[in-house]
């Protein structure tokens, strides 16, 4: 995610992420890149293609893990949920934003948006240790 | 009974199953199927107005119903339906 993030800088990057859910506790086994295609700049705008989600559930159920979340970059800024995020978004996954730095990965939040779409709760992220 | 496969954060609307079956010769009726079979699941597809939630997409095997007849798109029982949100945004 954080490659993919400093690749597609300075424009936005989007993917998904696949793994485990056990209770409130999700765990990220795979993180898939997919393409951008919101249409004009993408350097603070991203758009999923419905069938490349499709396409994502398929392979999490083919590997037996679950389509747990998207992730997207915020160039430039911090990582945040916006107005913009939220309302295009859906309540049902877990949005990581990675804030990228002049080209370089900064820091990362999860987000979680409510049933309504008019907020969102912070999730605690934890790093893999290296 | 067509096919409906659910996505990860629903499962826990329809006894934690990744996919259910349903009755109905339109996608509308499956889905109607299901939601009364699992009500707890209507208000995550369903708006309070009875229609599909706006980030709500349902694909006929490999087809968006959009570019077919909509909710009217006919169903046989040797169909998969599946629930994918639209999903966007920027800083």
């Amino acid at each position: 995610m954080v490659a993919h993030a400093e690749a597609t800088y300075p424009n936005e990057c989007c993917g998904v992420m696949l793994g485990s859910i056990d209770g409130d506790s999700k765990s990220v086994t795979i993180a898939t890149p997919l393409e951008n295609v919101s249409a004009g700049s993408q350097t603070a705008r991203y758009q999923l293609r419905p069938e490349d989600l499709l396409h994502a559930d398929r392979e999490a159920r083919r590997l037996k893990l679950d389509l747990i979340g998207i992730y997207h970059s915020h160039p430039d800024c911090d990582a945040y949920f916006s107005e913009t995020d939220l309302k295009n978004s859906c309540p049902w996954y877990s949005f990581v934003v990675l804030s990228v730095q002049n080209g370089k990965f900064h820091h990362a939040n999860s987000w979680l948006p409510n049933a309504e779409q008019t907020a969102s709760e912070k999730e605690e992220l934890i790093w893999p240790k290296s | 009974m067509a096919k409906v496969l659910i996505p990860t954060p629903l499962r826990q609307y329809v006894d934690k199953k990744d996919v259910v079956e349903a009755s109905g010769a339109s996608v509308a009726e499956v889905l109607t199927g299901v939601v009364t079979a699992h009500p707890s699941l209507k208000k995550q597809i369903y708006s309070d107005e009875g229609k599909l939630r706006s980030f709500v997409n349902v694909y006929v095997n490999d087809e968006d119903i959009r570019y077919l007849d909509k909710e009217k798109t006919a169903v046989t029982d040797a169909d998969t339906l599946s629930i994918v949100p639209s999903i966007a945004g920027g800083r």
